[in-house]
């Protein structure tokens, strides 16, 4: 009995374009993305904790965030709601456009920010066709990120109405409950973990939108400037290290919305 | 083509999937490799297909080694249990497939594709695709695509399990007259001893990643080599501390053997159950149509059980 | 027909009327207010058109490069799991979590002439920031998982035995990836491809950061419309948005083709 000394005849020269080819993925995937993420957190941190922390609490900074966190907040509440109803319509009703309805849904993800951003400028600021002004204000802003978001609350629930629901509810139907019954017992919680997942997608998508936003908010420090804007004034005025420090503190929020998300829809599967 | 496999070892990070396997499978035989979930029959079947790497040992396809050597060099045809068509391709491209990497000339293609799919009965199919095809004529399909190539070995990787009763036992009956015709070498794996019994000539019992035996059907059936095989192949039931198949027992009038009372009576058209009771022992006896309907056994009543 | 449900349907229809379409419809809307000629002479302009054809330019370069990756690294993360492949999987998704703004600051510190890697790279003579290919970095990085986020969960539920079966058949590994890999993701490949480009030409912040928006040199399409906001010429902005929103139609298009096709697949399964 001897075990295989050699390689098998094709094997080898397989196995050595497999190893450069992921190299060279590793490479790449290094020079994009991770080597700019941690030159990012060094400068956030050169000068110390005690620096990041307090570039990360000035009073415009936190004003910022506060600003985009309650805009994004507000944004992904009402399309839970109407991301879940959305979803809803497209796939148990049945009418005329339906389809061209279904295809715009992708609009927001495949339409350019800064189209976004101007056109909403356009409509809702001061040439608004229906003087409807509200440039500078928490509503455009919050208005602008419901568009961006709309698509991740929709498609996030869509798949599981398709398939899944289904029968549950055919079957809660044939033991006698009314429609709304059904929905509340049994699609609502079913739908759960995708829900979960599309507002937290959402969610952590707007608290760094600029393209759409920056616009309509007219950027008024403490007033109407998000977050996004916030680290551009400081990084195209010199101050680097403060925009690293605040980007970071961005950055780990999402990250933190995430990985939140993940756990707890993973648990609310597990529950089911 | 005969196929001969010597001590061939492997493992699955810590677990001896096969431990020394060897056996010499005759050319333009039927070989069904028998046994339990997680004996290592597919991870046998793919080892002589060249899809998995062993860790130990050697196989040898008519006297030439080819444990170095990778699938597409091997010259087997291999059926996965899930069929693996291609999706994307129609029924007649599927076949095509391994006709194009030889380089086959276009027209002499379509002339063997065209004989093929007559053998499978699948000539409507040809422009369709897989998605449109039932399980059962997916297997056909998945059959043809791997005899295009000529094979000189055929691997079945459980190829009736997912299919009905009618359906796969049609398929059995097709199959293995097949093979006869084509006289190709074929090992089939499966875990159902019916089946295996049924299509092949020559059973490989496998049971934990080692052979406990090899013979034809009847001859392992009736003279198991061991307990395992003893209990795999065919029921048990125990009587007076022995082990006996349940049609090597008979019942009889009350007084002539060891008395029991019957506890229950299953007519499975076919076979009748006679479920009996001993004291603390409840057995079973089986019983042909035409027996049962001469003794007519009664629920409650004693009757006497002694072996055949 | 309930009459709750034609209610709802009114409520949704009205909603996404308003939400969506409306902006959509009112970008043609003003492109076609002042008039053709107007128009004509609007498309016809030097720097947009400059803008135009670097904004193509990048996506000639950036698109395939990411899509090489997203399918390479998809079929290394599904097929070849580790340890690693775990770790990449959960980073992978991070440029979406991520605001422009922050990739480009982020790209800039690294890249730039006084930046860590942006130094060693100067003295070899490679610049990587405020140029072209500045822009094409930080497209490849908004857009990185776009494809293999399609691409991963297809590779699960198709499985290998296609490509076992084929290697049996005799195909050699580049014969079986284009001939039965790469085929059986098509689709869902087409879907991620068409995102990455809606993506690449359409990025704003991270490419406002990284180009040094450079007029008629590092302005790319989006930059332009920007501009043409900031400095009062709104219309020939919007004629530029029209240009975006006419390729974001297209990008509609393919994207529901390509779940079509997708669904034709789940159906006719006895």
């Amino acid at each position: 009995m001897h075990p295989p000394r050699e390689r098998w005849v094709h094997r080898r020269a397989s196995i050595w374009t497999g190893r450069s080819a992921r190299g060279l993925a590793l490479t790449y995937f290094s020079l994009v993305v991770l080597i700019p993420i941690v030159a990012l957190i060094t400068h956030a941190f050169s000068h110390g904790a005690g620096a990041w922390w307090s570039a990360l609490t000035q009073r415009e900074s936190l004003s910022a965030l506060r600003l985009t966190i309650a805009c994004a907040a507000g944004a992904a509440l009402v399309n839970t709601v109407a991301g879940t109803a959305t979803a809803w319509v497209l796939v148990r009703d049945r009418f005329i456009g339906q389809s061209v309805v279904n295809a715009l849904i992708d609009l927001p993800f495949a339409l350019p920010t800064v189209v976004a951003g101007v056109t909403f400028y356009t409509l809702y600021g001061p040439h608004s066709p229906f003087h409807l002004n509200v440039t500078g204000t928490w509503i455009g802003i919050t208005v602008a990120i419901t568009f961006v978001t709309l698509p991740f609350n929709v498609r996030a629930v869509q798949p599981l109405l398709e398939s899944r629901t289904f029968h549950a509810e055919a079957a809660a139907a044939t033991l006698g409950a009314s429609s709304g019954r059904v929905f509340r017992t049994i699609t609502l919680p079913a739908l759960a973990p995708a829900i979960l997942t599309g507002t937290g997608l959402a969610f952590a998508r707007a608290l760094g939108e600029y393209g759409s936003v920056v616009f309509i908010s007219n950027n008024l420090p403490y007033r109407t400037e998000v977050a996004s804007s916030y680290v551009y004034s400081l990084a195209t005025s010199g101050q680097v290290d403060a925009a690293a420090a605040v980007s970071t503190g961005l950055l780990v929020l999402a990250l933190t919305v995430l990985a939140s998300v993940n756990i707890a829809t993973r648990r609310l599967a597990r529950s089911q | 083509m005969s196929i001969v496999l010597s001590n061939i070892t492997k493992h699955f990070g810590a677990d001896l999937v096969l431990d020394d396997v060897s056996d010499e499978i005759p050319s333009g035989s039927m070989t069904a490799l028998l046994g339990p979930s997680g004996s290592g029959k597919s991870t046998l079947l793919r080892i002589i297909a060249g899809l998995e790497p062993l860790d130990g040992g050697r196989v040898q396809l008519h006297g030439r080694d080819v444990t170095t050597v990778a699938a597409r060099h091997r010259q087997i045809g291999f059926c996965f249990q899930d069929y693996a068509p291609f999706n994307q391709m129609t029924v007649f491209d599927n076949v095509a497939y391994g006709l194009k990497v030889r380089h086959v000339p276009a027209a002499q293609r379509r002339r063997e594709i065209d004989e093929l799919l007559g053998l499978v009965r699948l000539n409507d199919f040809a422009d369709r695709y897989p998605r449109h095809l039932s399980g059962g004529q997916r297997q056909r399909m998945a059959l043809a695509r791997a005899l295009a190539i000529k094979p000189e070995v055929l691997l079945l990787d459980e190829p009736f399990a997912a299919l009905d009763a009618q359906v796969g036992g049609e398929l059995r009956v097709w199959v293995k007259s097949l093979q006869r015709e084509l006289g190709i070498t074929t090992i089939l794996v499966t875990h159902n001893q019916s089946e295996a019994m049924e299509v092949a000539d020559r059973l490989v019992i496998l049971h934990e990643g080692r052979i406990e035996q090899v013979g034809p059907p009847e001859q392992v059936y009736d003279k198991p080599a061991t307990d395992f095989v003893h209990s795999f192949l065919g029921p048990l039931t125990t009587w007076e501390g022995e082990s006996y198949r349940p049609h090597d027992l008979q019942v009889g009038p009350e007084g002539s053997g060891l008395d029991a009372r019957i506890v229950d009576v299953i007519r499975l058209g076919f076979e009748v159950r006679v479920v009996v009771e001993r004291g603390e022992v409840t057995t079973w006896v089986q019983l042909t149509h035409h027996e049962a309907r001469q003794f007519n056994p009664m629920v409650g009543s004693i009757v006497a059980v002694r072996p055949r | 027909m309930p009459r709750s449900s034609r209610l709802l349907r009114i409520a949704v229809l009205g909603y996404v009327g308003a939400l969506v379409a409306l902006p959509l419809f009112f970008v043609f809307q003003q492109v076609f207010s002042h008039g053709l000629s107007t128009l004509a002479t609007a498309l016809t302009n030097h720097e947009m058109d400059k803008a135009l054809w670097l904004t193509l330019r990048v996506a000639l370069v950036a698109v395939p490069l990411n899509v090489a990756f997203g399918v390479g690294v998809s079929l290394w993360i599904v097929r070849h799991p580790s340890k690693l492949t775990h770790v990449i999987d959960t980073l992978i998704d991070v440029p979406l979590a991520v605001s422009p703004i922050v990739i480009g600051l982020s790209l800039e510190l690294a890249y730039a002439q006084n930046g860590w890697f942006g130094r060693p790279f100067a003295a070899w003579g490679l610049h990587l920031m405020f140029n072209y290919w500045a822009i094409v970095l930080a497209s490849v990085y908004v857009s990185l998982p776009l494809v293999s986020r399609q691409v991963i969960p297809l590779l699960r539920e198709v499985g290998t035995h296609q490509e076992q079966t084929a290697q049996t058949l005799g195909a050699g590994h580049i014969r079986v990836f284009f001939t039965v890999t790469m085929r059986s993701i098509t689709w869902a490949t087409a879907y991620g491809v068409s995102l990455t480009l809606a993506r690449v030409i359409g990025e704003y912040g991270a490419v406002l950061i990284v180009s040094g928006n450079i007029g008629y040199v590092t302005e790319t399409l989006t930059l332009n419309i920007g501009n043409n906001f900031e400095n009062f010429t709104p219309y020939q902005g919007f004629v530029g948005a029209g240009l975006l929103a006419v390729s974001s139609i297209f990008v509609l298009l393919v994207l529901g083709l390509a779940r079509h096709r997708e669904r034709l697949r789940h159906e006719y399964r006895p």
